[in-house]
């Protein structure tokens, strides 16, 4: 419900934000690149208004922005001479593999450290993992994907400098293709994993730390269970719901990590072409892309919701007990 | 309360103390930058990519414009920045975080929501719109940052008063007919601002992080010479990965940032520790 209502004050603020610019659109939309203004007569002027609409009361166009936007149609970009969501969707899928692999990556290793640092609390492991990642944790990815850029590919040369694919390659067979895309995306997930992993780390470290200490982990060494089964079985599950609830709430920021990380990168995804667009004042594009991006965190963040109440039983139907 | 910080000074640990120092020395860069940066910071005042050493401590960059000057006066922007967002986002979320504890009821349900709401949004995109339809400017950039940093001195704020409504002083100091804002003056105020002054810190941090981004994207202010802004120029530059220019054109204001971030984390982790001991690990 909530999620719903968002949608919509995001949806009505990104038709007032061109509204509310300061000058007039019309201008932006009719004036050529080096061009000072565009002149028109009042008779042209009123045709264009007609045009794009503008002329009607402000409620119509509203209602009209919203019926385009349910049926997918985010407006035309004058710059590509492309529909707006054709390009959207071309780019996308470069995000959402950035963004997931580091999820995946960061999570899983802070994870692991987490573990080992509770394992081993207060002796010389965990106060060596604690400092060095907690100096990692402050450190934003993309200055991270700036180090990793300047000394392994162009210093090195071990990766790519750019993009995504190499261009006008063939490939004899898909792996190929796929080595060519894991190559270039190495660095870039490097630089938002690592930057992550730091928060995940004390996250699993303090979970695992309060696991460790309940009664039921006493019980199951007092069974005498094994080391690994204890580890794993008993206290890593329980460890886990804040890590994945965690997971989800920072999906912004590691979005807006990774809009930077591809332009350090110059990698094709949504960020890098964001940036593009505003650089060519391409405003369909910036409002598209910054719907897109919005209504997908949003998403994301409502669905772990519905898994987390799977997830838990405590906090499962609202008919019951609130426990917790 | 200052003679009471300093005296907490003294039970910070290394990291802390070189921090503290090293903030310091931020501070007075950015206080004396037109003295100290012996050359114009916006003009050329030598060759072009010149190596550190010589008149130019730190080099020069594309427009032989110097390095250290830049970086003095850069040192304003991120301190402005900084501190500007955190005292916005800490008076504003503050005062919600007061009315949504005490009042409780409705207001406080549709408040906890919009911050829930908030924690979630990504803030980067937003800001790049806003960057694109109403023009850069350092007023925009604070204006934006603290709109989406209220949150967190909010919720502090908020669980702060709803604990100390259930304490017997307050209780009893209602009973005697002690009004809202007297409550406020002598009790809540002193007790809740120690958290949310740490808090600030933290939130300064992150505000130079986002300001250091969108500058890094060509899209901050165009006329503040500010860290992000010349990682920018230097990554723009077309040579530069086949070059020796990045030894100083980029790792300076990089370094820069760097230090500073860092530092300012390491502050509010240490202070967090002292004003509430379970936040701190």
């Amino acid at each position: 419900m909530e999620y719903l209502f968002t949608i919509w004050v995001i949806v009505t603020l990104n038709f007032l934000l061109p509204r509310a610019m300061p000058g007039d659109p019309f201008l932006y939309l009719s004036a050529d690149e080096g061009q000072e203004m565009a002149r028109f007569s009042e008779e042209q002027r009123q045709y264009y208004l007609e045009y794009y609409g503008l002329d009607r009361p402000v409620a119509a166009q509203y209602l009209s922005y919203l019926s385009d936007l349910l049926r997918g149609n985010l407006g035309y970009s004058l710059y590509y001479n492309e529909p707006v969501s054709t390009i959207i969707l071309r780019r996308l899928p470069w995000t959402t593999f950035l963004v997931i692999a580091a999820v995946l990556l960061s999570t899983v290793f802070g994870t692991i450290l987490g573990s080992m640092s509770a394992w081993y609390r207060e002796k010389w492991p965990d106060k060596f993992l604690f400092f060095c990642l907690i100096l990692l944790s402050e450190v934003p990815a993309f200055l991270l994907g700036l180090v990793l850029l300047f000394t392994f590919a162009a210093g090195l040369g071990l990766f790519p400098l750019s993009g995504a694919i190499t261009h006008f390659a063939s490939y004899s067979s898909w792996w190929e293709k796929l080595l060519d895309i894991l190559h270039h995306a190495f660095l870039p997930v490097m630089a938002l994993t690592i930057a992550r992993v730091g928060g995940m780390y004390l996250l699993s470290r303090n979970s695992m730390t309060t696991v460790l200490e309940k009664d039921y982990l006493r019980t199951a060494w007092a069974k005498g269970l094994p080391k690994k089964r204890i580890i794993f079985r008993h206290a890593l599950r329980n460890a886990m719901l804040p890590i994945v609830t965690r997971v989800f709430l920072s999906l912004g920021s590691l979005v807006g990590g990774a809009i930077l990380v591809e332009n350090v990168f110059a990698y094709p995804g949504l960020g890098h072409l964001m940036r593009e667009a505003v650089m060519v004042h391409d405003y369909p594009l910036v409002q598209g892309i910054f719907l897109v991006v919005t209504i997908c965190v949003l998403l994301a963040n409502f669905l772990a919701d519905l898994v987390y109440r799977k997830l838990d039983p405590r906090i499962g139907d609202y008919s019951g007990i609130h426990g917790g | 309360m200052l003679v009471k910080i300093v005296e907490r000074v003294k039970e910070f640990s290394l990291p802390g103390k070189a921090s503290l120092v090293v903030i310091l020395v931020f501070l007075l860069v950015a206080i004396l930058a037109p003295y100290i940066s012996i050359h114009p910071h916006n003009i050329s005042s030598g060759p072009p990519l010149l190596p550190p050493g010589g008149g130019h401590p730190l080099g020069t960059d594309e427009l032989g414009i110097d390095l250290w000057a830049q970086i003095c006066y850069g040192a304003r922007v991120s301190l402005l920045v900084g501190f500007g967002t955190a005292l916005l986002a800490a008076l504003g979320g503050g005062l919600i975080g007061i009315v949504s504890g005490y009042l409780g009821g409705w207001p406080d349900k549709v408040l906890m929501r919009l911050i829930d709401i908030m924690i979630i949004l990504p803030d980067l995109p937003v800001m790049i719109v806003l960057a694109a339809f109403f023009g850069p400017s350092l007023l925009n950039i604070i204006l934006v940052l603290a709109l989406f940093s209220w949150v967190f001195p909010a919720r502090i704020v908020r669980s702060q008063i709803l604990m100390l409504k259930e304490r017997s002083y307050i209780k009893s100091a209602e009973t005697y007919g002690a009004g809202v804002w007297y409550l406020m003056w002598k009790h809540f105020l002193p007790e809740v601002f120690p958290l949310v002054a740490v808090n600030m810190i933290r939130l300064s941090g992150r505000a130079i992080v986002a300001e250091a981004g969108l500058s890094f994207l060509g899209l901050g202010d165009p006329t503040s010479k500010s860290w992000g802004l010349i990682i920018h120029h230097a990554t723009n530059f077309k040579g530069i990965y086949y070059t020796d220019f990045w030894k100083w054109w980029l790792l300076y204001p990089w370094l820069a940032l760097i230090i500073m971030v860092i530092s300012l984390a390491f502050i509010s982790r240490e202070l967090e520790r002292m004003v509430d001991p379970r936040m701190g690990r």
